[in-house]
């Protein structure tokens, strides 16, 4: 690669175009970026080794600290694959909940995707109102869950809270204001015709090679490819939700804009939903012991990045002998980036753009 | 289009800002079950180490305090490393007889410039400013389920 006239240039990972704690190593031929190298490692702990030497109920706390933007689905899919190890039926109610909770999540990562993608383009004042939005919803989980950020609100079982006496009417009064801010976004970030110059025919990529690098959610759906977890495999109470899987046409940064602003909305509707389903009197959780028997369990979600599987091994006792993670952070951050590169001509300046496009989140790939 | 935008823009225009100055004008952000630093019962505390083995970030001790503790025999209570907590509350839901509850002393009134002030003895735990938050009663309790499954070993056996 190296020739007369490439330069080596290192981006990140102190750089405002990187969506956080990771550098690339870049090949330049002008201005035209050839081939990039990804240099993780700023933010690896050796998660699912942690995880294998901490207990059950511990392991809560922990299975969502790589995502900061997305960790309700993190936290839920942990949950899930340890009642799938003992079998357990959780209550209706708890599942309802934990819907919201993974809807809210979306919401919050979506918008908080906008502020990254129009920073990167420098359209920063209707990120800023997208900020305001989440804050809204950070402050629901304050009330909800205890914390803004990382919720600890499944656990195996169930949910571990109990609710506020106005649980529905506050989050019907969120969704409202979040509503409002996400079309004003939408309507000011979408329609702009800088962002429309800057992300149409960027980072194009077919249902094929999608699927090829092996590419799920906002990016495969931009591609046209109508697949989504919440619908092809159901979990939670996602079959009896009526909600549609938004989909875009050429699988360009426009596209993926798109996708993620429409799938803000459903995620709206999801919940309006689901919250008439919650019954605030209703049990929550059920009793799961300290150890766990011997068994496997696998749960796959549908993160705000796509297919988020965990697997867990249990060897009996109170600590699970293999935790595995998948996250689709890793081949967004790899191939994709790669695959893109070596089929179009992308140059410095878009770079930051391709890569907020695919909204990835490097602790996810760290780990 | 534009004009839309535009409109749009010029609503905010005429908004208060929706940040806030912390710590100049107003405390840190709190709700009423916020999880910030941990007060101790002393009184409650049976010394029974269960918050110990369950907190995650392996940030409590357990150490003696001279008094008059009649449940306590041991005379053994959790000392706490605010710089290690991550605030899940895991010791405050285990704990079997409710002894440890959480308090609204959060974000920068944690902050210290002095490393050897994080580590809170017993008896400062029981002295933390704030109200009180999450107690052991804001944790739901597990219903036994009818019957939970048959557990084999499943996939790849
Ligand atoms: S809140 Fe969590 S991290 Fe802090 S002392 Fe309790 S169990 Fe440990
Ligand atoms: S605070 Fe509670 S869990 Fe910890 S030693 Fe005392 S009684 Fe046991």
């Amino acid at each position: 690669m190296e020739g007369r006239n490439t330069q080596i240039v290192y981006f990140g990972p102190q750089h405002p175009g990187v969506p956080g704690n990771i550098a690339f190593k870049l090949w330049l031929d002008g201005d035209r970026v050839v081939k990039a190298e990804v240099i993780p490692g700023f933010l690896h702990r050796g998660f699912e080794k942690m995880m294998e030497n901490r207990t059950w109920e511990m392991n809560v706390t922990l299975s969502y600290r790589f995502c900061v933007e997305d960790p309700d689905h993190l936290e839920i899919a942990y949950a899930m694959a340890v009642e799938d190890i003992v079998n357990a039926n959780i209550p209706e109610n708890a599942k309802w909940i934990r819907m919201i909770q993974a809807e809210m999540g979306r919401i919050a990562s979506h918008l908080f995707w906008s502020h990254f993608i129009g920073g990167s383009i420098g359209l920063r004042t209707p990120a800023y109102w997208a900020v305001t939005a989440r804050e809204e919803i950070l402050k629901w989980f304050g009330r909800i869950a205890g914390h803004r950020v990382y919720h600890n609100l499944s656990v195996p079982g169930g949910i571990r809270y109990k609710l506020p006496a106005d649980f529905k009417e506050h989050t019907l009064k969120v969704l409202d204001f979040v509503e409002e801010k996400a079309r004003d976004v939408e309507e000011a970030l979408l329609k702009n015709s800088v962002f429309k110059a800057r992300t149409r025919n960027l980072g194009k990529l077919t249902s094929e090679e999608a699927l090829m690098l092996g590419v799920t959610g906002p990016v495969l759906r931009a591609t046209g490819y109508k697949y989504d977890l919440r619908v092809n495999a159901p979990y939670l109470n996602y079959d009896k939700v009526k909600f549609e899987v938004p989909t875009g046409s050429i699988g360009d940064a426009y596209d993926r804009s798109v996708v993620r602003f429409k799938e803000i909305y459903q995620s709206i509707s999801i919940i309006r939903q689901a919250l008439e389903e919650v019954k605030l009197d209703e049990p929550l959780r059920i009793k799961i012991g300290l150890t766990i028997p011997p068994g496997e369990g696998v749960a796959r979600v549908e993160s705000a990045r796509g297919e988020y599987v965990i697997h867990i091994i249990s060897q009996g006792g109170r600590k699970p002998y293999r935790v595995r993670l998948r996250s689709m952070s890793m081949p967004l951050l790899t191939t994709v980036v790669d695959y893109i590169l070596s089929k179009e001509e992308i140059t410095i300046a878009d770079f930051p753009v391709l890569l907020a496009s695919l909204d990835p989140c490097p602790p996810d790939l760290d780990r | 289009m534009a004009t839309q935008t535009l409109i749009k823009s010029l609503k905010y225009l005429f908004t208060t800002p929706y940040t806030r100055l912390v710590p100049r004008k107003v405390k840190p952000f709190k709700t009423e079950k916020i999880r910030g630093a941990h007060i101790l019962d002393m009184n409650k505390c049976t010394g029974c180490s269960m918050c110990q083995q369950v907190c995650p970030a392996a940030c409590i001790d357990m150490v003696q305090v001279e008094g008059n503790y009649p449940q306590n025999p041991r005379k053994r209570f959790p000392r706490i490393d605010h710089s290690k907590c991550t605030f899940c509350a895991l010791c405050v839901e285990y704990c079997p007889v409710g002894a440890l509850s959480m308090t609204t002393r959060t974000g920068y009134e944690l902050f210290t410039i002095d490393k050897n002030t994080t580590l809170k003895s017993p008896l400062e735990l029981c002295r933390i400013e704030g109200e009180v938050t999450v107690t052991k009663e804001d944790f739901v309790v597990g219903i036994t389920p009818v019957k939970l499954g048959e557990v084999p070993l499943k996939r790849g056996e």
